[in-house]
């Protein structure tokens, strides 16, 4: 039997980032979950990226316009280091040799609505 | 208004790819920067360009000077000066730095921090930028490029520059010096990254005016008898 739900005052305050991804080469959700930690632990550290709560919620494949792939996705984080994490993923720029551009385009505080980002 | 005064400039072509990201991630001006070598074959260029691109985004040029010659940079500027709407020295080297913030037809210095274990500025050299108006840049792909010990070494010479900022108040901007698609990000990313090295929205804001009234300034450079004396159109 799982966890009993906490009561919304003590629940966690979420925002969701729509996040613009262009890559090199493909890249799959596994590995921008990789990219997503490791961007935010090596500008943040171990200690802050705690706190981040750091989740990729959906993952969608764009179209491939022949120069580099292109992906859109839904990354949820802790209510108060959005900024933290906005900042840190936009310093993502390598994963495995290729070059990587991740940068957010929409925040917002359900899955539902960062979906008009997409 | 979101300005960047400093993307590097590239075939036509690439610039329109360029210009049409960076006005799909929120920016409302750019600037294209090319060296001196370079600089006259791209002003064949630069009114196509702007037709081009009049309904996405304004653009312009930025003619960068990289040398370690004050002699040069200084002939450079002279030569340039009524051609380009914005002029930047490449920093690094003490006597480039002090030389450049010394001379008022400059306007920009930019990464006075480069291949230095220093930020390349001080107080002597904060006072110099504020009296003849000359703005420090900081670039975005310096962090970007960079990582580990190297990336925390930039970050605290950013940190060693916006101490002198804050005390002494001299024009300081804020650029993404892309060189590719790869290299853009949207507006509230710029800013978030850069409130996260210590700055406050009131100075960042403060980097993009600055950024316009540099270009405001060098529209208006030609009527310019002396510092504080321009001559106005009565319209007779």
């Amino acid at each position: 039997m799982g966890l009993k739900v906490l009561p919304p005052t003590l629940r966690k305050n979420n925002r969701y980032l729509t996040v613009d991804i262009k890559s090199e080469s493909g890249i799959t959700k596994d590995d921008l979950v990789t990219i997503v930690w490791d961007a935010c632990v090596r500008f943040q550290g171990e200690l802050n990226s705690g706190n981040f709560n750091l989740w990729v919620m959906k993952f969608y494949e764009c179209d491939n316009n022949g120069e580099f792939y292109s992906y859109k996705a839904i990354i949820r984080c802790q209510r108060d280091y959005v900024d933290e994490v906005r900042s840190s993923l936009a310093l993502a720029n390598r994963f495995n040799g290729s070059r990587i551009s991740i940068t957010t385009i929409g925040l917002s505080g359900t899955i539902k609505s960062s979906d008009k980002f997409i | 208004m979101f300005f960047d005064l400093n993307i590097v400039g590239n075939s036509f072509e690439n610039n329109i790819i360029l210009a049409k990201e960076a006005s799909k991630y929120g920016w409302d001006h750019i600037n294209f920067s090319y060296s001196q070598n370079d600089f006259s074959n791209a002003l064949n260029f630069k009114k196509e360009l702007q037709e081009e691109l009049c309904e996405d985004i304004s653009i312009d040029y930025t003619l960068e000077i990289k040398s370690n010659n004050i002699n040069e940079i200084r002939k450079s500027v002279s030569k340039f000066r009524n051609k380009a709407l914005c002029i930047s020295v490449v920093g690094g080297d003490l006597k480039v730095n002090r030389s450049s913030l010394e001379n008022v037809k400059i306007d920009v210095l930019s990464r006075p921090y480069l291949k230095r274990y220093d930020s390349g500025l001080n107080h002597v050299l904060a006072k110099e930028a504020l009296k003849n108006n000359v703005a420090v840049e900081l670039c975005f792909n310096d962090i970007l490029k960079s990582y580990l010990s190297y990336r925390s070494k930039i970050i605290s010479n950013f940190k060693d520059v916006y101490t002198l900022y804050w005390k002494y108040d001299f024009p300081l901007i804020l650029s993404s010096r892309a060189h590719s698609i790869f290299d853009i990000r949207t507006t509230h990313d710029f800013v978030a990254f850069f409130k996260q090295t210590g700055l406050s929205d009131g100075d960042i804001d403060k980097s993009f005016h600055t950024a316009s009234e540099i270009l405001e300034f060098n529209k208006n450079r030609e009527n310019m008898i002396f510092k504080g004396v321009r001559r106005v159109d009565d319209g007779s």
